[in-house]
């Protein structure tokens, strides 16, 4: 059975229906509420209240996109009203993430190597975890949703509700904020390393 | 430096495998002469392999039960069966 048809007897009243709609939605809302909120009982919150929600609002799914969208849709709403973008950095300009090439005097980026060799796996996770969660969520909930849920560029405008053009600003701004955050770490262990 | 600022869209498309063939090759030459590029190009790519690592996180036990109790009866409301 297609989605269309699972969306029909969802609508009307077919709670099985439901359940295969989300069913292979349950465990990404639940990923992305925890990398956003970085605990667990707001990630919970925001799980119960996204499912509660798509139930509320059923008949008012239009299918004018797959009903995985419509849910991110909800999630991030739900995300949005309950933790906020409290304490995120500012990000700066591209332009300021940018290299400097050969522009004379320009100083040489670090070079990464195998991060690996500077930290332990869990060690590598803590921090992409704290460094996700300084991004405000305008920037961190498109990265997530593109990289790490691996939805296509459309996929994650229309649940953002944006342009392609703008969410892949925004992505390409998280990247570059979250590549020097790392960068940044990984020079700075490499130095104490030689010291 | 202008030339490096006009290629970082080209880089993070080049990183995902995105980018159109001949601009392909256009900065695979400037890579060769631009260490700086390449280092970025090197990390940008690292960045998305680090964010993906680690094993993913699912749904706690305990939770899906208790969202599942909450589904059925929120479903019993608003249809009046389940």
């Amino acid at each position: 059975m297609n989605e269309n048809q699972l969306v029909k007897l969802a609508q009307a009243g077919d709670f099985d229906a439901f359940n295969l709609l989300i069913v292979g939605h349950k465990d990404k809302i639940y990923r992305l509420a925890m990398k956003l909120t970085g605990n667990r009982e707001d990630a919970e919150d925001i799980v119960q209240e996204t499912f509660l929600k798509a139930i509320d609002n059923i008949d008012k799914f239009r299918r004018e996109s797959s009903f995985g969208t419509w849910l991110y849709a909800i999630a991030l709403n739900n995300i949005k009203a309950q933790a906020g973008d409290r304490k995120k950095m500012t990000l700066k300009p591209i332009e300021e993430y940018l290299p400097g090439g050969h522009e004379a005097g320009a100083a040489e980026l670090f070079d990464w190597g195998d991060p690996h060799k500077l930290f332990e796996q869990k060690q590598l996770q803590k921090l992409i975890e704290s460094s996700l969660a300084k991004l405000p969520h305008k920037y961190s909930v498109p990265f997530i949703l593109r990289y790490i849920e691996e939805m296509s560029i459309d996929e994650v405008a229309a649940a953002i509700k944006l342009s392609v053009a703008a969410t892949k600003s925004r992505i390409m701004r998280a990247r570059l904020a979250l590549r020097e955050m790392l960068s940044e770490v990984f020079k700075e262990r490499a130095n104490e390393r030689v010291q | 430096m202008k030339e490096c600022n006009k290629q970082i869209e080209q880089i993070c498309d080049y990183v995902d495998g995105e980018l159109d063939s001949s601009l392909c090759r256009e900065l695979e030459a400037h890579l060769k002469d631009c260490k700086n590029c390449r280092i970025m190009v090197d990390s940008l790519r690292q960045t998305v392999i680090l964010c993906r690592e680690g094993k993913p996180e699912r749904l706690p036990g305990e939770l899906e039960s208790r969202l599942n109790s909450a589904l059925k009866r929120r479903w019993k409301k608003k249809f009046g069966k389940k």
